[in-house]
């Protein structure tokens, strides 16, 4: 598995170590949504960090993975998306509508908390 | 975008060509140095000699260069200094080969590019050279010194031919000093009419005052992204009080900015917007999508520091006034 | 030298092209943020090539403009061609929801875009990132 995807506590982590292919991203999402399923996740942090570039492909990837995990009851959250690569998804139109996004892991699991918390209290707004 | 020919280079730029370097350049430059033909004669004579006493010159070299503490960085271990040998073994051979043509100055340049690269400062190439002529001159007089004129004019053959290579080692210094220095204005200009300011922990402040076209959004967006890497920002307040117009392109200009900075994890706050902007808006139907938007300035930081968790009150010191309690 | 060339004929090429270009954007002294933006555009053009045409190539070539330099990319293919150049260059993003052709995007991510193309003769586009 070229992504590692790890566990912790309810949640699954995926690091992004290098640049992937479409083959590469094809994979993670499989990879990602059957570890949702054994794990009975509640959140997925998809961490960007170090990826170079995002273009329409990994976008759209990225944006049925959310869809998918969160059929599937669990908070997607990207985090560490660079100023280079966010600028270019702007110039290039590309939406990650409706995924959380924040600038480092500890933020993310933060927000998956969070969410966490306002689904087990009823509340669905996010 | 008409189906007409393409104009397209026909082929890799060398680094001569990227220095305008060409057959016109190099001549002349022979030519005021003198190098003739004669002079090619006298290398391709002295070739033999210098590639015996090539190794000797070599580790005279390098002795006096390790004792100085600034050159030992150059040379972390044994490896590279034995790379290094090698390479200059090289060089100082080619300079008796013969075909001082374009190629022999793409391999010059490419060389001094490689330094300049590294670092080496000016002064210490400069050095380098002067202790190799030095050099290699002992070795010369030692073979020829029964014949002083020959000596005296092979000797000068090769200082020529080593002065065209300091010459074009120089130029690659002054060409990469000169695009370092417009690379680094441009940047300069960029961050003088964008400035991000820090605000509170978290919060950044980018006033954006005047016209904003496509470039200068461009520049604001970059700007204002590296700085929420650098200060880890969760809210931006964007203010727009001095924006002259905003029509559908400054509007979508903003849309974006606002959208990248969501990407990197951090909300947005648009304040400044005048109610003949926002009539504006409305009647060009622009829509800024989620973002908080409010009157002023004062409110913009406000509700940034709401959504950062702040509250902020204000110790009055004789009794309320109308802002005594902001909280 | 050669111009640099990389066939363009799976997904692992379009990653080739995008290393490539980065490598070739660094020797001719593009910065970083643009260096971004270049490999993205190789990106979107490679794969368009994958998936329209099946295969092509893609051609580096440095150049120089008024004492700037920079890196143009010359994608070809011999695929199926675009019959309206104008309309396929047109900023779909906001609707297709960036399913695009690719196209514009690229344009808009690089500093020059030229593109020539006819219906089943393939497409070429040529499009360049300067330094600064």
């Amino acid at each position: 598995m070229k992504v590692p995807i790890l566990k912790q506590g309810n949640f699954l982590i995926a690091s992004i170590q290098g640049a992937l292919t479409d083959t590469d991203l094809t994979s993670l999402q499989e990879n990602l949504v059957c570890s949702v399923r054994d794990n009975r996740s509640k959140g997925v942090i998809i961490d960007v960090t170090v990826l170079d570039v995002m273009d329409s492909f990994a976008a759209r990837t990225l944006r049925s993975i959310s869809i998918m995990t969160r059929l599937m009851g669990a908070n997607l959250v990207i985090v560490g998306i660079q100023p280079d690569v966010a600028f270019t998804m702007v110039q290039l139109g590309l939406k990650l509508d409706g995924t959380m996004t924040s600038l480092d892991l500890e933020d993310g699991i933060a927000m998956l908390k969070a969410a966490d918390q306002n689904q087990e209290r009823g509340d669905y707004g996010r | 975008m008409s189906q007409s020919r393409m104009q397209l280079p026909e082929k890799f730029l060398t680094v001569a060509e990227m220095m305008n370097i060409g057959d016109q350049e190099l001549a002349r430059r022979k030519e005021f140095l003198e190098f003739r033909p004669e002079d090619e004669e006298r290398l391709h004579k002295l070739a033999p000699l210098s590639e015996s006493y090539a190794e000797a010159v070599i580790e005279a070299f390098y002795t006096h260069l390790l004792k100085f503490e600034e050159m030992k960085v150059f040379f972390p271990d044994n490896a590279t200094l034995e790379r290094v040998k090698a390479k200059q073994k090289q060089y100082f051979i080619r300079l008796t080969k013969g075909n001082y043509n374009l190629d022999y100055v793409e391999e010059r340049l490419k060389i001094g590019t490689i330094h300049e690269q590294i670092d080496l400062p000016v002064k210490s190439y400069l050095g380098m050279y002067c202790f190799y002529l030095r050099e290699a001159w002992k070795h010369i007089f030692e073979a020829g010194k029964k014949e002083p004129d020959e000596v005296m004019d092979t000797f000068f053959s090769l200082m020529k031919l080593v002065f065209l290579d300091i010459s074009l080692t120089i130029d690659t210094y002054i060409d990469s000093r000169e695009r370092t220095i417009k690379s680094l204005q441009q940047e300069a200009i960029r961050e003088l009419s964008t400035p991000v300011l820090p605000f509170r922990e978290g919060m950044l402040l980018l006033p954006i005052i005047g016209q904003i076209d496509s470039q200068r959004a461009r520049q604001l967006t970059e700007h204002l992204l590296e700085s929420i890497r650098i200060n880890r920002a969760k809210v931006i307040v964007i203010d727009i009080t001095g924006v002259a117009t905003v029509d559908s392109r400054v509007a979508n200009h903003l849309v974006q900015t606002v959208e990248a900075a969501r990407l990197m994890g951090a909300e947005v706050v648009i304040s400044g917007i005048s109610p003949e902007i926002a009539l504006t808006m409305v009647t060009l139907g622009i829509d800024l999508g989620p973002v908080h938007t409010v009157g002023d300035l004062q409110d913009g930081i406000e509700h940034a520091e709401q959504l950062l968790g702040y509250r902020v009150k204000k110790f009055a010191e004789t009794g309320k006034t109308d802002k005594g309690d902001r909280v | 030298m050669d111009a640099e060339r990389i066939i363009i004929i799976s997904d692992a090429s379009v990653m080739t092209a995008r290393q490539k270009g980065r490598e070739l954007g660094v020797s001719v002294g593009i910065a970083g943020s643009s260096l971004t933006l270049m490999a993205t555009a190789i990106s979107e053009i490679a794969r368009n090539i994958v998936q329209y045409a099946g295969q092509g190539e893609i051609e580096f070539r440095s150049v120089v403009r008024g004492g700037k330099r920079g890196l143009m990319i010359i994608a070809r293919d011999s695929g199926p061609g675009i019959a309206d150049i104008s309309q396929a260059m047109q900023d779909g993003f906001s609707t297709s929801r960036g399913m695009g052709l690719g196209l514009p995007g690229a344009r808009r991510l690089m500093d020059d875009f030229e593109i020539v193309s006819e219906p089943g003769k393939g497409t070429t586009v040529s499009m360049t990132k300067w330094e600064f």
